[in-house]
């Protein structure tokens, strides 16, 4: 295993822990809330943490789809192009991808400078900044993301194997470890 | 002008393999910054943050998670099992398990792709082995998975729920009908398949042996009616109830088949998030999107130029129809939805058609797209299981989309099919 591939797998590791918390969160509000409103004392911040949690969920997961390079798209006329076409035609995409996180990256910093002093409407203790940082934080994690998995596209693209392949023969492998 | 600039623009990254998501965020960006001005940059991170805040949505990861975990346990093995006992006896057996393995499947799942990855494994040698052709074994656990989005519960019900503002619930009521409908008709194709090919039947039919694997499966398919009747009943919300599946699913796999692991259970959370994330930042940067839309007034303008043309209600259904057909074979289905479902709701609204209604239809195309490559995810994921060329397995699919498109018709021309639970239950 290279640096870079072992580099990459931690950091998936690490992405992966922190979405398992969050979604094991997610369930255990959400099932509590049931329990507590059917008791007739519904949590008054429910809404408003589960709201964040998705978006939190959703940036910090988009990363990691980012790395296994599991965002929807659709490679065939990619993939049909010759390979030095097919080379130049990645390159330019992929540069899109990253100038897009840089601005988000950028103007999430600029957000979160104007949200100073504001604190949630339920939960007044936890200030707003610290809930929209994931806007910053999950845009810089995806421009790391999409390069660690730089070498794996590339052997996709050389290969010409495309992206619901890839993804089906990565299930059936994860399937393969458990019992069907 | 900007428009179709935007429009040139978008299928350009598309087409470059730029993910969907990205392409939509990076185009109205740029939009923005050249109709608004570069001060407005900022709201890009604000509606970014907002279009993920969406709190019906959260019903999303947590019946993917229900999903993902009820995969990871034994349940396919179980429900093959029960299925046979129930079916297999008809001529075509192992067809009719699939189909019907397939309903059951669906009342678990809310993803059409889970479904094959779930069952496919199991019940596509096995019909391979009783003399099954490939294309047809392909074609069948192909279609029939695409039951999955129109029998409740549906990722691309709650989305479209979510994008036109209307009730998940009723959605969810309203696809029962289509979806056993489209089941039943997919088994007489496979019946008058069955006879022409002189496929076996299974075993003979046996109560016993219905009751035993249903002892054995029971849990899997009461423990999901149970919640969507909650959530039917007004009982619990659809979120509230997505929550309670996934703490069953943690039970009936943990507790009481006994064969959930840990690693098993991060693993399906991770396929959740994954999955979830995939979905919510196509949202997320159509809420960009839609900023520019908005100030344009882009949905209110296509519906005049349509009504133009014709306001005659079903007139405007089979417009809608050819287009979502025809984007079905392009664009993935949660795509579709996001993308187009706010454009054409000013529409809808304007010719009268009940939202409810035109969310059977297009949950209904996007399942047909499914099936039409070459953009087909349940088709391509079918074919690499099987091993199967795409284009031999569509002849013989050509057989299940009549039926899916027959489906379609119906539930276009005569509402009441998919309206009249709907009505029954909710007045």
């Amino acid at each position: 295993m290279t640096g870079l591939a072992r580099l990459r797998r931690i950091f998936e590791r690490v992405l992966e822990i922190w979405v398992v918390f969050l979604v094991s969160a997610l369930t255990v509000i959400v099932v509590l809330a049931v329990i507590w409103r059917k008791a007739g004392a519904s949590f008054v911040w429910y809404d408003e943490v589960g709201s964040i949690m998705l978006a939190w969920i959703t940036y910090y997961g988009a990363a990691l789809a980012a790395l296994k390079r599991a965002h929807i798209g659709f490679d065939g006329l990619l993939l049909a192009l010759p390979w030095r076409w097919r080379v130049v035609v990645a390159i330019l995409g992929e540069i899109v991808v990253f100038a897009f996180f840089i601005v988000l990256a950028w103007t999430g910093m600029m957000v979160l400078e104007v949200l100073q002093g504001m604190t949630l409407i339920s939960l007044p203790g936890v200030p707003v900044q610290f809930t929209q940082s994931v806007i910053p934080i999950g845009a810089a994690l995806f421009i790391l993301c999409e390069a660690l998995s730089l070498p794996e596209y590339w052997h996709r693209l050389r290969e010409g194997i495309s992206a619901d392949v890839a993804e089906v023969s990565e299930q059936m492998h994860a399937q393969e470890a458990g019992p069907t | 002008m900007t428009i179709f600039l935007m429009l040139i623009g978008l299928v350009v990254l598309v087409l470059a393999n730029v993910p969907i998501a990205v392409a939509l965020g990076a185009i109205a960006a740029i939009a923005i910054v050249a109709t608004q001005g570069v001060y407005m940059l900022p709201n890009v991170a604000l509606t970014m943050y907002g279009g993920a805040q969406s709190f019906p949505l959260l019903a999303i990861p947590m019946f993917i998670l229900a999903g993902a975990i009820m995969n990871s346990s034994s349940i396919s093995r179980r429900l093959m099992d029960f299925a046979t006992a129930l079916v297999g006896f008809i001529r075509g057996g192992l067809a009719h398990v699939n189909i019907v393995q397939s309903m059951f499947f669906a009342e678990i799942s809310g993803s059409a792709v889970a479904d094959v990855a779930a069952l496919g494994p199991i019940i596509m040698p096995a019909m391979m082995r009783r003399g099954y052709s490939r294309a047809f074994t392909a074609a069948i656990t192909s279609s029939s998975a695409s039951l999955a989005i129109i029998i409740p519960p549906s990722i691309p019900m709650i989305l479209y729920g979510v994008m036109s503002g209307s009730s998940i619930v009723k959605l969810f009521v309203a696809g029962i009908v289509p979806g056993l409908l489209g089941g039943f008709a997919m088994m007489a194709i496979s019946y008058y398949l069955a006879l022409k090919h002189d496929w076996p039947v299974e075993d003979q039919f046996s109560a016993r042996r219905v009751w035993f694997t249903f002892k054995e499966t029971g849990w899997t398919l009461i423990m999901p009616t149970i919640i969507l009747g909650a959530i039917f009943g007004g009982i619990v919300t659809a979120t509230e109830g997505a929550g309670i599946a996934v703490v069953a699913a943690l039970v009936i796999g943990g507790l009481i088949y006994r064969d959930l692991d840990r690693a098993q259970f991060t693993r399906a959370a991770i396929d959740g998030a994954v999955q979830t994330a995939v979905v919510m930042l196509l949202i997320a940067t159509s809420a960009l999107l839609g900023i520019y839309l908005t100030e344009a007034q882009v949905p209110q303008r296509l519906a005049a130029e349509i009504l133009e043309f014709t306001d005659n209600r079903y007139g405007v259904l089979a417009i809608l129809n050819a287009f979502f057909l025809v984007l079905g074979c392009f664009l993935h289905s949660a795509a579709a939805i996001i993308l187009v479902v706010p454009v054409v709701m000013p529409l809808v609204h304007a010719v009268g058609i009940d939202p409810v209604h035109f969310g059977i239809i297009v949950t209904l195309n996007l399942a047909i797209g499914q099936q039409t490559p070459p953009v087909a995810s349940v088709l391509i994921a079918t074919c690499s299981i099987a091993k199967a060329d795409i284009w031999e397995v569509t002849k013989v699919n050509v057989w299940f989309i009549g039926v899916l498109l027959a489906v379609l018709l119906l539930v276009t021309y005569v509402p009441i099919i998919p309206m009249s639970l709907v009505h029954l239950f909710y007045g």
